[in-house]
Order: C-alpha cells, then structure tokens, then sequence
C-alpha cells in the first residue's frame, strides 16, 4: 500500500512536469498545427538555465543551502521567473528565426526546421556546459509525515504549481482580450488579421508564454530531480507531446490531465518487477506508454477530451 | 452550341448510358451531433430518372442529408434504400461502387492534378490493375488505362470541346464553371446510376447557369441518371426538378410539384421570415444566397 | 521529297555557325578542363597503355580496370559529342552567349576544380552548393540591375516540317563534326608537346593518330543522333494523335488536335511550363530533351566509379566505396518513406521501427543466432544462399508489420497518425533490446552472414566481406535501381493517383470512390516493404547488428531526407538522401579529421576557440543547415512538379481568392462546421 501510494506520488510529481511541458506543445499546436520539436529542448535550456541563475545566486551543487530560509525561497522564485523569461524570449527568437518565414511554406516544412532547432538547441547546450550530467543543488524541503506516508514537500509544491500555472493559463486564454485573440488567430489566421488582430504578435505572444511554461518546467524539474543533460529534452519533450495527444491536442485541460495520467503510468510501470517483463518495468516504459496512447487513440481518434477534429464537407 | 459539338456528343454520351436507371430512398433518417439534430426524420423517394430537389434555407440540413447518402455520416437513426437494398453503414467508397456519386457545394476537385487525371481517379472504382499489374504494366494494364483515358476524355467531351483541349491542364487554373464540369465529369466516371448534385450553379453567373442547366437536364435525358440536387437559385429548381422537397432546421417541411411548393405557405415563411412571406411573392426572387 | 537547298553540314550558314562557336565553346572548356587540369588525359593514356602495352606502364591495373576505365571513357565522349549536336540544334539562338557561358561556368567548371583542388568528391560539392547559392543570388541582382528580362519560352513555339526537320538534323550532324574534330585537333597539338617534351610513350602515338582520324567520323553520327534526340521534342506538322493505340476506330476523333493548339488551349502559366521542353528551346541545357545525356553520363560515372575512385582520387578507395555502400541503404530507406510521406501524405515519425524489423530479420536467421534460435544447424557457406530469399522475405515481414500497425491506427486524422508512428518507433525497438532469448539484447547478434553468390571455378569469383566493399556497392546500387523502379511504377499507376488523390482530399478521394483505409494501408506496408530490404542489406553489410545502432529519433534523420529533397520527387528523395547521409557522415564527421592539418582555416577556428572540437558542434552545424535549407528551399531541392506548383500557385493566392468571393458567402456554415465521425 505504502510503495503504491509512493508510486503515486512521484508519478504525479513526474506527470506535473509533464503537463507543463505538455501545455507548450498544445498551445503552438493548437496556435499554427505545428508539432514544436525543439519545445523539449527548450525545456532542457530551461534546467540548464536554471543552474546558472542558481549558482549567480551562490546556490551551487556543491554548496547547497542547508535549510529553508525566506531568502532561500525569495532566491528560488527570482530564479524561476528568470528562467521563465529567459526561456520565453528564447521561444521567441526560435519563432521569428525559424517559423515565422515558414508560415505559408508546404506543411512539413517548418516540421524539419523544428527538428534543426532542437538539434541547434542541445549542442548549444552541450557547448554551454558540457557532455556529462550535471547535479542540481539539492534544496532541502521537509518531509511530511501522514500516519505511515511519508510526503516531501516538493512534491506538494510541483503538483501544486503545474496546477496554478494551468489555471493562470486557462484564464488567459478564455477570460482575457489576448487570449480571445489566440483563439481566433487558431480558427482562422486570415479571417483574424482581418479584424484587426496582429496574427505575428499573436503568435509570438504564444511562443512566449509556451516557452516560458517549458522554462518553468525546468525549474520545477531542478527541485524534484537530481541533475540534467543536454540530451534530456527531446524525449521528454516526445513524451510530453504524447500527453498532450492524449488528452486532446489544442486543449490546455486535457494536456494537464494526460500529463499527469502519463506520469502516473510511468511511475507504475517502473515499478513492474523483472519477472513479469524482462528487465523490469522501466526498460520498457516507452513503449507501453505509447501502446497505451495507441489504445487510446484507436477508441478515442481526437485524444480523451479533444472534441472531433472539424473537417468541412 | 455549333453543330460539330451537338454531332459529337452524341459520340460521347452513348458510351455513359445507364441500363438500369436506380432510385434512392430516405426512411425518417435523422442526424444528431452532439445535441443539435441537424437532420430529423426525412422521408424521401427518388424514383429512376427523376430529378429532386432539395432546398432550404442556410443551415437546414441539406448537404447533412447528401454526407448521410454517400456514407460520409452514418445517419443516427433510419435507412437508406438504394435500389430497395439498405446501404447505411457502407463506407463512401462502397456506395461509390453502387452506384452513387457526387459533387460537392464548395468543389472538391484535386487541385494539383491534370483535369484528365481529376477523372481517372473518378474511375478509380472502373479499373482493376492492382500492385502486380502496376508493378508489371503487362498489355491488361497498359490497354486498360488506355481505355481509361479515352473514356476520360469522352466524360470531358460530353461538355463540350473546351474541357477536352484543356485536359492537360492543371484544374487550379480552370475558371469557376469549368471546375464544376470536371466535378461532374468525375462523378460521371464512376458510372453512377444516381448522381447527386451539391449547389451545381452556385457562383456561376447568368450565361454559364443557363449552360448548366442544360447539361443537368441532359444528364437525365441522354445518360439516364437519377439526379438529386440541391439548389439555391429558384430559378434553376423550378425550372427542371420533377419534384421538390424543402428542408428547414433539418426536417422537412413540404414536398411537391414545383408549382405546389412555390405557393407553399411554410416554404415562404422558411425562407423570408413571417413578414417578409406577406409581402414578397416567392416566384420572383432570384436571390442565390 | 527532296530538299532542293540547304546548306551543307561541313560549311553551315551563319546562325547555324553562331550557335556551333557558342556550344563548342560551352562544352570544350569543362571537358578541357577534365583533360588537362585533372586526369582525364591520364586515365585515356594509362587505359590504353593497360590496355596494350601493360609492361610499359607503372601502374597497376588489371585487365578488368582497363575495359572498365576504357568504357566509361567512350560513353564520356560520345555522350558529350551526341550533347553538342543536341544542344546546337535544340537552341533557338535567343540568349545570349555570356548568359550561358557564365551559367556553364558556375555550373560545370567550377565544381570540377572544387572536387580538383579539395581531391575530394563530396567536400568539393559541398563547397560548390554554396558557392552556387552565391551564384544565384549574384546573378538575381546583375539581371535586376541590368533590366534583363529572358525571353519568354512560349513566344517562339514553331512547328516544323520537313524541310525545317531536315535543317534541324544538319545543324545537330555540323556540330557533332566540328565539335569532335576540334577536340581532336586540340588533344593532339597537346600530346605532340607532351611528346616534344618526352612525356608521352612513344607506343601511345598511335592512339594520338587513330583519335584524330575516328572522332570527326564518331562525331558526324553522334552529332545526328544528338539531332534526332531533339526532334523527338519538337513540333511537328504531322503530330499524331494523343491518344491512339487502342482500336483504330478510336484515334481519329474530333479532339484529336496538335500539340500546338493543345498548347494554345493551356493556361499561360502551363504552357510555359510545357514550351519550355520543346525545340528549338531558349534554354535548351535545362530542357527534358538535355536530360537523357546527362543521365547516361551519370549512369556511366556511377557504374564504373569503383574503377574510376582510384584513378580520380587515389589510395583510400576501399573506405570510400564503403561510405558510398552505406549511403545507398539511406537512400532506399528515402524512397521508401517518401511512398509513405510523399505520395500518400501520411507523416510517418516511426519509420525507423520497420528497418529494424527488417535488420533483424536477417540477423536472426542469417548468423549463428538461427542455430541457436532453432537448434537447426546449417552450413554458413551454404546458408549466406538464403541473402536472397531473405531480401524479399523480409520485406514482406516488414510490410505485414507496417499492415498490423497501420490497420487500427490509419483511421487517425493528420497529427495525430504522425504522433502514433512515432509510437511504432518507441514501441519497436524495445522488444530487440530486451527480448535477450532471441535477440542477444545489448550486445546485439555478431557475424551475419554477407551475401552469396555463384562462383564457377574461379572464373567470376566475388569476394564478400567487410574489406571488400566494391561488391556491396553494386548489391546497393541495383537494390536502389530496383527500388526506384518500383517506386516510379507505383508513382504512375492508379495506386499511385489514388495516393495523390487522398493526400490532396480525402473527402473528394473517398466520394471518389477510393477505399481510404485500404490505399492508406498499402502505402504503409510499400513504404515498411522498402525499410526490410535496406535493413537486409544493412545486416549482410555491416556484420553486426545492436540495438543501440537504431534510435527513435532516426526516423527524423529519414524524414528530413524526404522533405529536404522535395516530397514525392523521386530524384528529389534521392538527392536528399544523399545530401543528408553526405553531410552527417562524410562531411560532418571528418571536419575534426581535416582540422587537425594545419593551415586551412578549420584548423585556426578550431585552435582559437578554446576547448572546441567539430566534433562538439557537428549536430549545431547539422541543425543549421537543416533550418536554412528549410528557409531557402521549402519546397525541397527538387521538388516534384505538383509541389513547385503548389508553392508557386500559394504565392498567388489572391486570384484564387478574389475567385473564391464568387461563391455564395456563408451558405451552409452551419453543416460546414459540422465533423465527420
């Protein structure tokens, strides 16, 4: 019961971050129906970045802060929406470089030129801090005790803010000016620009905030996991783009909640013993997980909560 | 028309004779998506050689009930009868082989391919060469895409010469009344027995509806077709539809000889408002919204 | 009928003997090139000495080197005297000299000193393209500047007749005489210097002799089946009909029309298109009827290139063919996918997952892994037997797998196939990674079997292994032969309308009466079918295979092969396959090799920049070039005719819209918004 519940746990701390992934990659879909490979990357930058704004603050792997403090959590904070920001202006810059000049090219165009980006963005990275996986400090977050469970706080914390942040997103994009203006530009670009709508500024306002979750993420990755590398976004990204799948493309409800069923998936699978499936659970969680997404897809063709894709006859 | 072209039609439509003219039957089908029911209990008889016409305001339901004829949606409840045998539930491509085809409102042709090949793929049904035969062109194959292609430009020949100097040209770069005429001629190609025709005037101006028309009529006159159409020019519907039914918020609401429904009070109403129907006689409005 | 005047062949009139100095001179000067600043002479000299006087030379060819060097010799020169005659009698003699001697400049000559100087096939052309792209933009603004607008291809459609085709074939027949002749007068001033010079054995005089007397004769017939193969694109007053053949009753129909009015009928933009491959031509190098010649050009160099690699670049012949003999299997996987992606619009991200599937198959069956799989022991010598069999055999495991795969999921709409495919490629290779009972899991199967082949008493002995990678590069290559074939025959049959009929609307292809499921499912299991044999020969090839050798994201790589080139294009695919396995493997990867040499400029960038290595920045590079060529090329590097069409036709939309007002405004939104089930 206790390890089920562990499972759980982490599983729903590893879909949180999922689910932020996830939100990014539906968001440009849904905005311009392209598949952003290069979004897991970003999310990579992201952790990258989120080490070097921690070290400026003299929070380092090898000295890691000893307790919370209100400082501590003041420097975290600035380092997330550092690494928001960074990340979205880097959204951007990969928008305006590589798929803006792209937009009434034949579909697949901008596809391979996604591709491009992602492999621009890990050698940069790998150029930035090297080959090796590199340790996040470890920030030292109490341990909760409930009879016999056992729960770290930032696993509270990353499901709680992937919740916050989806919310905040949801908001923005039904409630707001800006967001109605996402929504139209993702109906019909020309009918948009033709109420006024700057559909370029729409567009990248998207790439912002979509590469900015993807930064977030990656902060929120630092306090959950030990260390990163320069080859961790791509699948990740895959996997976060299947949830996003999962729960219905275009759908910033549905891709949270695919986010955090995957993650709960993985976490279980992990945990399948070697003698069911040779060499254990994990060997194989890819591939369950896309068999399961195929599953889906077959009895649901648009994802768990995506309505029909519309096809005018 | 010059008389070389009448002379050489005749050429053409011989070899599109249907034997067996087909009709067609609705049996109270309705459509639901979702909550809204886009078509609600149409009953309708199409008899062999018979044209029908369906109208209706924006919105009513009528390319619904074309997409539930030709298996694009399945209809949530009722039958459809071709020949007397049920086909819901077959897949477009199988009620293409039975002998139902179709054009579409906002044309549907395949832009970048050769107007020849528009209608070598509406014989996609009429030709038997698989992946041996494609692989190994043996003389079957070569003679039967020969013969495809000569039939391809007989179905074109049936409107005229233009189409038929213009086969090698890619359909993009065909003016708005020449890209319905392919459509039709593809449709054609799959040897229909019923075709159905989705707004075949629309955008058309006066000379090339008249032209229409006649090509409409002689579909059912030289080729034997059962045509169901949908139009919006009354002008047009009057003018050549045996029969009438009107369709409004998916149900419909009369059926009838042309005359009888051009006084029909509902079908006024429907189409003008409640005010409008007192002041305006129908007959005379030629509006092609 | 005779032809009472006509100028003769040996002296033509004037315009004839404008267009003969300006094609002498556009092809004489990259062949002179070869000849004098590369090797060419060397190889003609050195095939002949091999050929005659073996003792006399002090290079090692064997017999077999010497025939084949010897062919490929012919088959240059009678190719390109048969081009002269062609191209002096396809050009309508409207542009003007520097136009075409500046492009033949940037497009012949330059290349072939890049590939001189860098004595290297792929690094010389990898410097070419951009030196192109230079060339492109540099003469896009010279015109601009100049006010140059080239003649219209449409304006100077002409029929001819008899008389005109009978001028046509003297024009082709005089340049083929004076184009050889004059070849022939300048290799032998240059060989008796050599000879002055004491350079030249004295037996290869006699070759010098015969060559001066045999070209002009050569050069007359070649030059007249130049001409011939230029008026089989001309106009001619007797144009049959488009359609015959099938019963006589059906040829003679009122439609039947010439070429020249059909060409009247079409649009002024598809007219173009179609004027510009006919004679007389403005542009006649780029014209189809241009293409044959180079293509048996190529042929020619492709086939005999394993002799050719050591007389063009030396020592080192062996890894290079083994380079080539990979970059074949990228090749066929290209060609493959692009049945899936290119003619039937389905994106496939998991492709990877069939070229494992058929890797593995010969893998397991053809190494001592089937001894232990089945317990069944056979003879290695006797089994290598079952290459064969298995090329196909495993093909058809590979397309029943992409059947299996495709039948649940092919119903799935646009992205969210793409996103299943990339599953299959997840899901795939997993179970050869982990399955160790059958598969030997990470450590993957070792000594696969390479092909075999009869040898009858020594005499046609081919040696198969992995030293000797000559015999692999002719499998590959008539693998990739028998792979475009096949893929032209589907292209152009109506399986291949049905594909582009669905890619360009499913609604319509459907209401066609086109099987979707069906015709999709079969481009699946053609394209998977493609990725067994590439994965057979890879297995024979290479010896070993691990799991760790194939990656999700390979299928990518393949992708990108498909969309750089141009989708649906074959010679596109290919080119693409090419430029991407040529960059990452050749190109890419050697940049640390030739930085470590001192005194180029790779080797200051690498030692200014602290801690940095190629190899550190091969994928940045790599991603680079993928995005710019996207930004440059969009359509692809040769894209097909539909594409370019439907790029070009984008650009125009605005006709297109002002056409679409005519319909209706807002007529039936609500039923246009509804979904299909």
């Amino acid at each position: 019961m206790v390890t089920y519940v562990n499972l759980l746990i982490v599983g729903l701390s590893l879909g949180a971050i999922y689910a932020l992934i996830a939100l990014g990659y539906t968001m440009v879909y849904g905005i311009i129906e392209l598949i952003n490979f290069a979004h897991g990357d970003i999310f990579m930058v992201g952790t990258f970045i989120t080490i070097a704004l921690m070290s400026a603050l003299g929070i380092t792997a090898n000295h890691p802060p000893t307790a919370i403090t209100w400082l501590l959590v003041g420097k975290l904070a600035l380092v997330c929406v550092g690494a928001f920001l960074l990340c979205a202006v880097l959204g951007i810059v990969i928008e305006r470089i590589a798929y803006r000049p792209l937009r009434n090219a034949p579909r697949l165009a901008p596809l391979i030129s996604a591709i491009g980006v992602s492999l621009v963005l890990q050698d940069s990275a790998k150029l930035w801090m090297g080959n090796a996986q590199i340790s996040f400090p470890n920030i030292p977050t109490p341990v909760i005790t409930l009879g016999v469970f056992e729960i770290d706080t930032v696993d509270i914390f990353v499901v709680l803010a992937a919740l916050v942040l989806m919310i905040c997103l949801q908001i923005l994009i039904t409630r707001t000016r800006m967001g109605r203006a996402m929504r139209a530009v993702a109906q019909d670009r020309e009918a948009a620009s033709l109420m006024g709508i700057n559909v370029n500024g729409i567009i990248a306002f998207t790439f912002f905030i979509g590469a900015g979750l993807a930064g977030a993420a990656g902060f929120i990755y630092a306090l959950k996991f030990p260390n990163t590398q320069f080859t961790l976004g791509f699948n990740l990204g895959l996997v976060a783009f299947t949830c996003a799948v999962l729960g219905g493309i275009g759908d910033v409800v549905g891709a949270m909640v695919g986010g955090f069923i995957v993650g709960v998936i993985q976490s279980f699978i992990a945990a399948i013993p070697a003698s069911v499936l040779p060499h254990s659970g994990n060997a194989w969680q890819y591939a369950i997980i896309f068999a399961l997404l195929i599953l889906i897809l077959v009895f649901r063709p648009s994802g768990l909560f995506g309505q029909q894709t519309p096809d005018k006859v | 028309m010059n008389s070389e072209q009448i002379e050489h039609e005749g050429i053409a439509t011989a070899a599109l004779k249907v034997d067996e003219p087909a009709s067609l039957e609705l049996r109270a089908v309705t459509k639901i998506f979702g909550g809204l029911k886009a078509v609600q209990g149409v009953d309708l008889v199409v008899k062999p050689r018979e044209i029908v016409s369906i109208i209706g305001p924006n919105g009513a339901g009528k390319t619904t009930v074309f997409n539930l004829i030709t298996g694009i949606y399945r209809p949530t409840t009722g039958d459809i009868l071709l020949n007397g045998k049920s086909i819901v539930g077959h897949s477009p491509d199988k009620i293409v082989r039975g002998g139902i085809t179709r054009t579409f409102q906002n044309i549907r042709l395949f832009n970048n391919m050769t107007v020849l090949e528009n209608v070598l793929v509406g014989q996609h049904t009429q030709l038997k060469t698989g992946i041996l035969g494609a692989l190994f062109r043996p003389p079957r194959t070569l003679e039967e895409e020969e013969k495809a292609r000569i039939r391809a430009i007989e179905l074109l020949s049936f409107f005229g010469p233009e189409l038929v100097a213009r086969q090698e040209e890619y359909v993009m770069n065909l003016s708005y009344a020449e890209r319905r005429r392919v459509e039709i001629a593809r449709a054609l190609a799959a040897n229909p027995k019923i075709i159905l025709l989705d707004e075949p005037t629309a955008g058309m101006n006066e000379a090339e509806t008249l032209d229409a028309v006649k090509y409409i009529l002689r579909l059912r006159d030289e080729i034997g077709l059962t045509i169901l159409l949908i139009e919006h020019k009354l002008a047009v519907t009057m003018g050549i539809s045996d029969r009438i039914a009107v369709l409004d918020y998916g149900q419909k609401i009369v059926e009838g000889l042309p005359e009888e429904v051009r006084r029909n009070e509902r079908v006024i109403e429907a189409y003008l408002g409640k005010q409008g129907a007192e002041s305006v006689d129908l007959s005379a409005s030629e509006e092609n919204n | 009928m005779s032809i009472a005047v006509r100028s003769s062949w040996l002296r033509p009139e004037r315009k004839t003997r404008k267009l003969l100095v300006r094609w002498l001179v556009a092809l004489l000067v990259p062949v002179l090139v070869f000849n004098f600043a590369w090797t060419g002479e060397g190889i003609v000299n050195n095939v002949f000495l091999g050929l005659f006087a073996p003792k006399l030379t002090n290079y090692n060819y064997t017999l077999s080197n010497s025939i084949q060097g010897g062919l490929f010799i012919l088959v240059f020169y009678a190719v390109i005297t048969a081009l002269a005659g062609y191209l002096t009698a396809a050009d309508s003699g409207r542009r003007s000299n520097i136009e075409i001697w500046v492009g033949i400049l940037f497009a012949v000559v330059v290349p072939l000193l890049l590939v001189i100087i860098t004595g290297d096939l792929l690094i010389g052309f990898s410097l070419f393209a951009i030196v192109w792209g230079l060339y492109v933009v540099g003469r896009r603004y010279v015109l601009k500047v100049l006010h140059y607008t080239p003649p219209i291809a449409l304006e100077h459609v002409e029929t001819l007749d008899e008389e005109g085709q009978q001028r046509l074939l003297d024009r082709a027949r005089s340049a083929g005489f004076w184009f050889a002749t004059i070849f022939a007068l300048i290799t032998l001033v240059g060989d008796i210097i050599f000879f002055a010079l004491g350079s030249l054995p004295t037996i290869l005089l006699a070759l010098v002799v015969a060559r001066t007397i045999i070209f002009p004769l050569a050069g007359y017939f070649l030059g007249w089946l130049g001409g011939k193969m230029a008026l089989r694109h001309a106009l001619t007053t007797s144009t049959q009909a488009p359609i015959n053949g099938a019963g006589a009753a059906n040829a003679r129909r009122w439609w039947v029309r010439g070429r020249k009015e059909q060409l009247e009928h079409l649009s002024s933009a598809r007219a173009q298109e179609e004027a510009k491959d006919l004679v007389p031509n403005d542009t006649p190098l780029q014209s189809k009827g241009a293409w044959p010649f180079y293509l048996v050009l190529l042929g020619g160099f492709i086939l005999f290139y394993p002799v050719l690699d050591a007389m063009l670049f030396g020592s080192g012949t062996n890894g290079r063919l083994s380079g080539y003999a990979n970059l074949g299997y990228y090749i066929i996987l290209a060609l493959g996918l692009n049945v899936v992606v290119g003619f039937a619009g389905l994106l496939d991200l998991g492709y990877v997952a069939f070229f494992v599937i058929g890797t593995y198959s010969w893998a397991m069956i053809g190494s001592g892994q089937f001894t232990h799989l089945t317990q069944i022991v056979v003879n290695p010598q006797i089994w290598s037997w079952m290459f064969w069999p298995m090329l196909i055999i495993a093909a058809l495991i590979a397309a029943a797998w992409g059947i299996l795969l495709g039948a649940p999921t092919l119903r799935l709409r646009g992205d969210y196939l793409a996103i299943v495919t990339l599953g299959f490629g997840e899901i795939i290779p997993p179970f050869f990674l982990n399955l160790d009972k059958y598969t030997n899991g990470t450590n993957g199967i070792v000594g696969i079997y390479p092909p075999a082949t009869p040898c009858i008493q020594g005499v046609f002995c081919v040696q198969w292994s992995s030293f000797n990678a000559t015999p692999f590069y002719y499998l590959i290559l008539a693998l990739i032969v028998l792979c475009v074939f096949v893929n032209v025959r589907l292209r152009d049959s109506r399986l291949g309308r049905a594909w582009v009929a669905i890619r360009e609307d499913e609604i319509a292809a459907s209401s066609s009466g086109i099987n979707l499921v069906n015709t999709k499912l079969f481009a699946f299991a053609a394209g998977a079918f493609f990725s067994g044999i590439a994965g057979v020969y890879h297995a024979a090839k290479l010896g070993t295979v691990a799991p760790s050798d194939f990656n999700p994201t390979d299928s990518f790589v393949y992708l990108s092969m498909v969309v750089i080139g141009g989708l649906g294009s074959i010679p596109g695919v290919i080119v693409g396959g090419v430029v991407v396995y040529a960059l990452n493997e050749f190109i890419l990867a050697r940049l640390d090799t030739i930085a470590a040499s001192p005194g180029n400029i790779l080797y200051v960038i690498e030692h200014t920049i602290p801690n940095f290595t190629f190899g550190n920045v091969r994928n940045l590079l790599f991603g680079i070039i993928l995005i710019s060529i996207m930004l440059f090329r969009p359509e692809g590097l040769i894209p097909s005719a539909r594409r370019r069409r439907e790029l070009h036709h984008k650009k125009e939309d605005d006709i297109v819209e002002l056409d679409a007002l005519d319909e209706p405004v807002g007529a039936e939104t609500l039923e246009a918004e509804m979904q299909v089930e």
